[in-house]
């Protein structure tokens, strides 16, 4: 019996002391998810860029499919960039994570798959080389995936 | 053969319309996207400091949409500002801007809208308190506030500069969000689209003259060709909020029509923003 109780106590402070641990980390942990989610949509940016520069005659082919790439991959990861309790200003102070992506997580989801499709739409296109398409691809990806997540769930502080 | 032309005609018509009215974004503020409302059904809440408006069905439904409404009762409201009642408009539906679409426009947009799919939904009331409520005052604020009449070309411009400034001033209705208000909710003529510190639902928008400190001055036109198609920025970001929604109908627009739009920002003077808060 006693052993039992023991445990049991045992097993209450333990429970206390990682819930204090976990409330500690947590905002180091946000300050983390934070920075880590605005440098990879930076980064996203970047590889738009190289698509970018290759349909207006600036850039070159191996980079834009490179940049392609790496979209695909990047655009599936943004449901985890955005664990609970991760809403507010970015780091930098011009843009905030509406709520809505929390109380409307499926909706949020539709819309992050919708942008990851669309990524891989436009690197199936630039392996095919036809221009048209690519550029088609690109504005789709642009518009509807990123805009499109932008518009529901993210908002601009003006200063 | 007379009934051919005709019938094509009419499709050409609605067709321009079809067009008009995505310039000027109708079906935006129209439809309670929100709540999976029909499409120009009405029933969006639009929050403004002067309270929550809610927009009208403008389905050619005969009972609760404008199915029964003439072509001169359509102008007299886009031009005038003007229910077929008589009763005054809130200047939330931008008739200041929209006075200056042209007739045969507005004609076309009428015959689009009729088009559509009448959708029986009753308009909900405004939830604005007095004295904002008295529809009467807005006799008042426009004689202060609202110069009535047609867009006017000028001559000695570009026929791009021309298309561009009656998109933006007239369908387009950018200075609705982008100008900042005085006290009773009348855009500054003399601050025309240099940011509003208190746009819709009490969001800032931003300056677009080519102020080079913080309107667009550094953007190029095709910057901003690319965002209206897009949305994209020049630092290969993508627009989101009130002007996501702008974008999906931008991009609607043809290649001439937004290059027209830029080139009208571009020759704008520039004017540096107000502050938040002013």
């Amino acid at each position: 019996m006693f052993s039992v109780v023991k445990l049991g106590l045992l097993g209450a402070a333990l429970a206390i002391g990682m819930a204090g641990v976990s409330t500690t980390s947590f905002a180091q942990d946000k300050e983390a998810v934070l920075k880590n989610r605005q440098e990879t949509m930076k980064e996203q940016g970047k590889d738009i860029g190289a698509v970018k520069a290759y349909l207006d005659g600036k850039g070159d082919l191996a980079q834009a499919k490179t940049g392609a790439a790496n979209l695909t991959q990047t655009t599936k990861k943004i449901p985890d960039l955005f664990p609970p309790g991760t809403g507010g200003p970015n780091p930098t102070g011009d843009y905030v994570a509406k709520p809505a992506i929390w109380t409307d997580w499926n909706k949020f989801l539709d819309a992050q798959k919708a942008a990851a499709t669309k990524a891989d739409a436009l690197l199936v296109a630039i392996n095919s080389g036809d221009k048209a398409a690519i550029e088609a691809a690109f504005n789709d990806l642009g518009k509807n995936g990123c805009g499109g997540c932008h518009t529901a769930f993210r908002e601009k502080i003006e200063k | 053969m007379l009934p051919v032309l005709s019938l094509s005609a009419a499709a050409d018509e609605m067709t321009r319309g079809a067009h008009l009215a995505n310039a000027a974004g109708c079906e935006g503020c129209h439809t309670d996207r929100e709540h999976h409302g029909q499409p120009y059904a009405g029933g969006r809440a639009l929050a403004t400091p002067f309270g929550t408006f809610y927009s009208p069905n403008i389905t050619p439904d005969p009972e609760t949409g404008i199915g029964r409404w003439s072509d001169e009762q359509f102008l007299r409201a886009l031009r005038a500002g003007v229910r077929p009642d008589g009763a005054n408009y809130f200047p939330v539906f931008p008739y200041p801007s929209f006075t200056k679409i042209t007739d045969a426009d507005a004609r076309a947009i009428k015959t689009y809208l009729f088009s559509l799919t009448p959708v029986r939904q009753p308009n909900r009331a405004h939830d604005v308190p007095l004295p904002v409520s008295w529809r009467f005052l807005q006799t008042g604020w426009k004689l202060l506030f609202f110069s009535p009449g047609p867009f006017q070309p000028a001559p000695e411009r570009s026929e791009a500069y021309n298309r561009g400034a009656y998109l933006v001033t007239a369908l387009a209705h950018c200075g609705e969000c982008h100008t900042p208000r005085n006290w009773f909710g009348a855009t500054e003529p003399d601050k025309f689209l240099a940011g509003n510190p208190n746009g819709p639902d009490g969001k800032a928008v931003p300056n677009i003259t080519p102020d080079p400190q913080n309107g667009i001055g550094s953007w190029s036109e095709e910057d901003i060709i690319t965002l209206l198609k897009t949305g994209q920025t020049p630092e290969f970001d993508f627009v989101g909020g009130a002007m996501g929604e702008v974008v999906q109908n931008t991009s609607r627009l043809d290649d001439a029509d937004r290059r027209a739009i830029a080139v009208y920002l571009k020759s704008l003077p520039p004017i540096r923003s107000l502050k938040k808060g002013r």
